[in-house]
């Protein structure tokens, strides 16, 4: 418990040059030295407080020694609190972070700011009891919770109290006016100078802040009238007067807006999604329609994320990249602009598809080396999710002979069952031998390509059909990382390389 | 078992003094008178061997502490928080017993052992205690002498007195018996013990010996309000103005001069004009409160013991046009409040305080000077220049460099430390400023200049505060006493010492006959101004009071404190009315609406609250009886920006003015 030990006592005897300290005065001094200490330390305290604050400051301790008639310590001058380091390896060591200083950079410094005068404002803290909601103030709900709280605790007291009802946040007589004129503005004639104004207001205006989830209200309410003509930029077959404007950024500039919409008011519409992602789909899967509508349709599916992707996508990938490669050969299609169009469209797929394989492969956490084994190894269809069996399948890979097939199918599905991305390394050697067998079991006519891992690179792109029957046991276990496996393959085998960039390096330096 | 107790106690006194020769002898005569005489003979052997047993080892204390502990917490339910209240002060006296007797060690480790028991109740004496670790520190810390001097009083019921002497005795723990008996005073009551709820209150009255403030709080005291002050000629004006106006029908009505709203709807022509004018609070509550009793008015009337300064007549005139438009404020019709905000005070700001029209704000910083703004004269020119200063804060600095005189506020400079408190006379014409140089100045806010440096206090003078009359004032220092001066003398007029620590604050009474003092040693006291005596000492506070305020008619006074306690005081009892719970952090300010009904509270922790007294002192009389513990209401919590709440201040006409500091980054 005692701060100041006889150890200090010495130590801080040493430090002044007295080296012939008997333990006795040690002993003696440190009791009374921590009594002065406990002193002074109760003497800042009362300066501190009658200087109306709640943080012991360095100035308190000097009028607290003045007090004492000890000369004050001098260097220690702060404006503000001092800040205590911890010192490393040590619980209960502080020190006083003292940066160097170069004297040069000092010098140069350009002299700082003259600090502002003191000042005084006046504003209304309450009128007749009730807080006005005005910039000075904490804000409103901050007021209006603990007046709930405080209802409840009154209730119970069992005093006799008539309980005040908590008061409404009231909106002043202008801000109501301004509220409704910048609305009709905004229904009716929203070319007028005067709205722009009103624009401008709002954008700048601090006052108006109790009016923000009024606007945000309205705005949500205007919504379905505001979609239809978002959604016309998006999939509209011509924008733009001439030929040459560069729709496309517009287009991509909407499809941004336009998921940025259903993220910020999809809970108040709750079909408003669902309605969108339906027209969207349906721009993209009519063959009729124009490039640029399918262009637009896919760039706005693809900002909605990577599950809508996965979801409405990807399914109709295959189908529709067959009608569109004949767009984007040069034999086939003479139209220059035609041409750019359909490129332009298989470089969005590209990136749509892209970004949800991307995502997909994020989910599992450390998952450098899986996928790339999984696509290598399509034809064994050993779709590991976990790094940790991967490699301690990889070992026994390259241990034992691939020839190993005692397992059966049904104690691979008991094991697998309770393996997961998240078991433990070690587990990982009863997993391995499972996954062997799987390997075993499964890949029984491809021996030999595993045995060529590293040089089957583009061979294993083709999907192995045979391989997807033995999978389909696995399915139900391993349904996520099959999928994303399965996806992964079928975009390679679609796109070919172009996909590549979207998977993480590692993975690609496998594939290389 | 009478005479065994008498031998019991002069043994441990004679012990406990040191007399180990005259010990001896009583014990041997003791012995033989007993021998001859009585027949508890083996008894007597018995306990004067125990006592050569126990005679040294500061282990006994530790062993008898512990057999106590340990036999209360085993006691029976009902008297056990009886008993438990004795745990305390034998604790604190087994440790400087300790400490006196030089075994530093063994007190260190007992302290250590028992300390967590009473940290709950008393951490802030534990922390003042535990850095006693010698005997010389015991005689310097005056906590600890007025702990030694003084006894506690414990109310117990009678049986619980009983076990506990029956225990004591049965274990023949002679050393604690021996610091019960020096240092506890049992109040014995028959009957049941007494309910777990009063316990703050009855369990640990220390400090000065509780006899004393017992015979203190018993003196009398007047605390009606003045004669012929300006509030009861205002009503006898306007009850004048209403007869004349209203003619004979309702004299009746005009003439119970309790009621003052009612004059003041009588004379509705021409009020109804200021009405509108008057502070915008102001408007739609008179009907609410037709109906409440104006407490002010009712208060007897006392004789002023001072001799009265004079009032100019203009001045009167603007006071009494204030008070005919004053907001009638209750629990339902609360006030509406302007907070000034300083800006830019580099953690520098020490006091603040406003006056009495609001119009002027004083700030006391710790760079020694003192700046006072005339809000007036501000709020014009914010006013004309309300939409440039929005924008271009950069400008205004620019304004204030480049023409020197041009600032905004009036700098005092004459002091030589912090400005540690500041107030204004009633009609602002002076300031008082209090600093760490020991010295009082005298300010005139008309000229610009100090008028008079009062120097008497030897320690930094913590607060000042003009009378409610003006030209007296009350100061209160580090010294430890409290001193009264008038304006135009530059010695101090009385000089009230008795607190045993550091006076923190003060206020004066309405009626100017009496002011109160906080104190670091948790006591409010009151004493009159005419014979300098000390007439009530308020216990029950935790931790060091900061703040005081009386109530307008004079009845009750709150004191708050660094817990962010506020109590509530009756003056003629001299008693605790109820704590008002709901700080978190110092209460750095008080004050009581004109009319007495609300109370507001500033805080550090950033919000002003509104308490309702009438209710809270009524509710807590019926509570009285009934036995439950009763808490003040709280109207509303106004919570400010970041900005802790340093003055209040209830204008004549009921608007409520705060001030505080910005505190950047919270």
């Amino acid at each position: 418990m005692s701060i100041v030990g006889k150890e200090r006592i010495e130590v801080i005897a040493q430090s002044i040059g007295i080296t012939n300290l008997s333990p006795d005065v040690a002993l003696s001094l440190a009791p009374d030295v921590e009594y002065r200490l406990r002193d002074i330390m109760q003497e800042s305290i009362k300066c501190m407080r009658h200087s109306r604050r709640t943080t012991l400051t360095a100035d308190d301790v000097d009028s607290a020694l003045s007090l004492r008639n000890v000369e004050p310590i001098y260097g220690f001058a702060s404006g503000g609190p001092l800040r205590f380091k911890r010192a490393l390896g040590h619980r209960d060591l502080f020190y006083i972070e003292d940066k160097d200083l170069d004297l040069k950079d000092v010098i140069e410094a350009p002299l700082p700011k003259a600090p502002l005068d003191t000042a005084v404002t006046c504003h209304w803290l309450a009128i007749e009891g009730v807080q006005p909601a005005i910039p000075e103030n904490a804000p409103v709900d901050v007021i209006s919770v603990p007046a709930e709280a405080k209802k409840n605790e009154q209730k119970d007291d069992n005093l006799p109290v008539d309980i005040k009802l908590p008061v409404k946040h009231v909106l002043s007589r202008e801000l109501q006016l301004y509220f409704d004129k910048v609305t009709e503005l905004t229904l009716t004639q929203s070319e007028s100078v005067l709205f722009k104004e009103a624009l401008v207001s709002l954008a700048t205006d601090s006052g108006l802040h109790p009016l923000v989830p009024y606007f945000t209200c309205f705005i949500a309410d205007e919504l379905h009238q505001l979609m239809p003509s978002v959604v016309t930029c998006l999939v509209a077959k011509r924008l733009g007067s001439r030929l040459a404007d560069n729709h496309w950024e517009l287009r991509d500039f909407t499809a941004n807006l336009v998921a940025s919409i259903c993220k910020r008011f999809g809970h108040v519409y709750s079909n408003l999604q669902s309605r969108l992602t339906k027209t969207l789909v349906n721009a993209f899967l009519d063959p009729k329609k124009a490039l640029t509508q399918h262009y637009g349709a896919i760039q706005g599916l693809a900002a909605l994320g990577p599950n809508v992707v996965r979801l409405l996508l990807l399914p109709n990938l295959e189908p529709y990249i067959r009608l569109l490669e004949p767009e984007m050969l040069l034999e086939k299609q003479r139209n220059e602009v035609k041409r750019h169009e359909a490129w332009r469209v298989y470089g969005s797929l590209l990136r749509a598809a892209g970004q949800c394989i991307y995502d997909r492969l994020k989910i599992f956490p450390t998952f450098p080396s899986s996928l790339p084994h999984a696509v290598l190894k399509t034809n064994a269809r050993v779709l590991m999710s976990s790094p940790y069996k991967r490699k301690a399948s990889l070992e026994q890979l390259e241990e034992q002979p691939p020839l190993k097939k005692t397992n059966t199918d049904g104690e691979v599905g008991v094991v697998l069952t309770n393996s997961s991305p998240s078991h433990k390394q070690g587990e990982a050697g009863t997993q391995a031998s499972s996954v062997d067998s799987i390997i075993g079991s499964s890949s029984a006519s491809e021996q030999m390509k595993n045995d060529t891992i590293s040089n089957a690179v583009v061979r294993s792109n083709k999907v192995d059909t045979r391989s997807w029957k033995t999978s389909a046991a696995l399915a139900q276990v391993w349904k996520d990382e099959l999928n994303s496996g399965r996806i992964l393959v079928s975009l390679f085998e679609l796109f070919g390389e172009d996909i590549l960039p979207f998977i993480q390096a590692p993975e690609l330096y496998m594939f290389l | 078992m009478e005479e065994d107790e008498i031998a019991g106690y002069v043994t441990a006194y004679l012990k406990k003094k040191g007399f180990t020769q005259t010990e001896k002898i009583f014990q041997e005569e003791f012995q033989t008178n007993k021998t001859n005489s009585s027949p508890l003979e083996p008894d007597i052997a018995k306990h004067i061997l125990s006592f050569s047993q126990l005679e040294s080892g500061p282990a006994r204390f530790h062993d008898g502490y512990s057999r106590l502990r340990s036999w209360t917490h085993c006691s029976l339910d009902l008297y056990k928080h009886e008993l438990l209240r004795v745990l305390y002060p034998v604790f604190i006296h087994c440790f400087m017993d300790l400490v006196a007797k030089g075994h530093v060690q063994e007190a260190r480790h007992f302290f250590n052992t028992f300390r967590e028991d009473h940290e709950m109740m008393h951490l802030r004496d534990l922390q003042k205690l535990e850095g006693v670790l010698s005997p010389t520190h015991l005689e310097e810390m005056e906590f600890a002498h007025s702990l030694r001097q003084s006894k506690f009083n414990i109310k117990i019921c009678e049986y619980s007195y009983e076990l506990l002497l029956q225990h004591l005795h049965s274990t023949q723990s002679t050393t604690i018996l021996g610091i019960i008996n020096e240092h506890i005073n049992f109040q014995v009551t028959p009957g049941q013990p007494s309910s777990i709820v009063d316990d703050p209150e009855a369990v640990t009255l220390s400090g000065s010996s509780q006899d004393a403030a017992n015979q203190i709080n018993q003196k009398e005291i007047h605390w009606g309000l003045l004669e012929d002050s300006l509030e009861e000629r205002l009503e006898k004006a306007s009850s004048l103005l209403s007869d004349s106006e209203k003619g004979e029908g309702e004299a009746k009505e005009g003439e119970t001069e309790e009621n003052k709203k009612r004059p003041v709807e009588g004379g509705k022509q021409g009020a109804s004009i200021k009405k509108v004018k008057k502070d915008k609070g102001g408007s739609a509550t008179g009907k609410n409160t037709k109906a409440e009793v104006n407490t002010v008015s009712a208060a007897p009337r006392v004789k002023p013991e001072l001799p009265m300064p004079i009032i100019p007549t203009e001045v009167e005139q603007s006071i009494l046009e204030d008070l005919r438009n004053r907001v009638q404020l209750s629990s339902v019709a609360l006030p509406s409040v302007s907070f000034y905000t300083f800006l830019n005070t580099h953690n520098g700001l020490s006091c603040s305080s406003i006056s009495h029209d609001g119009s002027l704000v004083a700030g006391g910083f710790s760079d020694s000077s003192l700046k006072v703004w005339d809000m007036a004269k501000l709020g014009e020119q914010t006013a004309s220049s309300l939409s440039q200063d929005e924008n271009d804060t950069s400008q205004n600095p620019q304004m204030g460099q480049s023409g020197g005189g041009k600032r905004q506020y009036t700098l005092f400079q004459g002091h030589s430390g912090p400005v540690y408190a500041a107030s204004f006379s009633p009609v602002g014409e002076f300031i008082l400023s209090s600093s760490a140089d020991s010295t009082i100045r005298l300010w005139s806010t008309t000229y610009n200049a100090n008028l008079v440096c009062y120097k008497g206090h030897n320690y930094p003078v913590w607060d000042v505060q003009f009378s409610p009359v003006g030209h007296y004032f009350a100061s209160s220092s580090h010294d430890r006493t409290a001193r009264i001066w008038s304006m135009e003398r530059i010695q101090p007029l009385r000089i009230m010492a008795g607190h045993l620590s550091d006076v923190d604050c003060v206020q004066w009474h309405a009626n100017c006959n009496y002011i109160a003092t906080g104190s670091s040693d948790k006591t409010v006291r009151l004493w009159d101004v005419q014979s300098g005596e000390c007439v009530r000492v308020f216990v029950g506070h935790r931790s060091m009071i900061l703040s005081l305020a009386m109530s307008p008619d004079g009845r009750y006074m709150a004191s708050g404190d660094e817990d962010g306690t506020i109590m509530m005081w009756d003056l003629s009892s001299g008693r605790c009315l109820t704590p008002l719970i709901g700080h978190t952090s110092c209460v750095w300010s008080l004050a009581f609406s004109c009319e007495g009904s609300v109370l507001a509270s500033g805080s550090a922790d950033c919000s002003v609250k509104l308490w309702d007294v009438n209710t809270s002192t009524k509710v807590s009389r019926a509570e009285e009886k009934s036995g439950n513990a009763s808490r003040l209401r709280s109207l509303k919590t106004l919570p400010t920006k970041s900005t802790p709440v340093y003055a209040l201040r209830f204008s004549r006409r009921n608007l409520l003015f705060a001030a505080g500091a910005l505190a950047k980054n919270g």
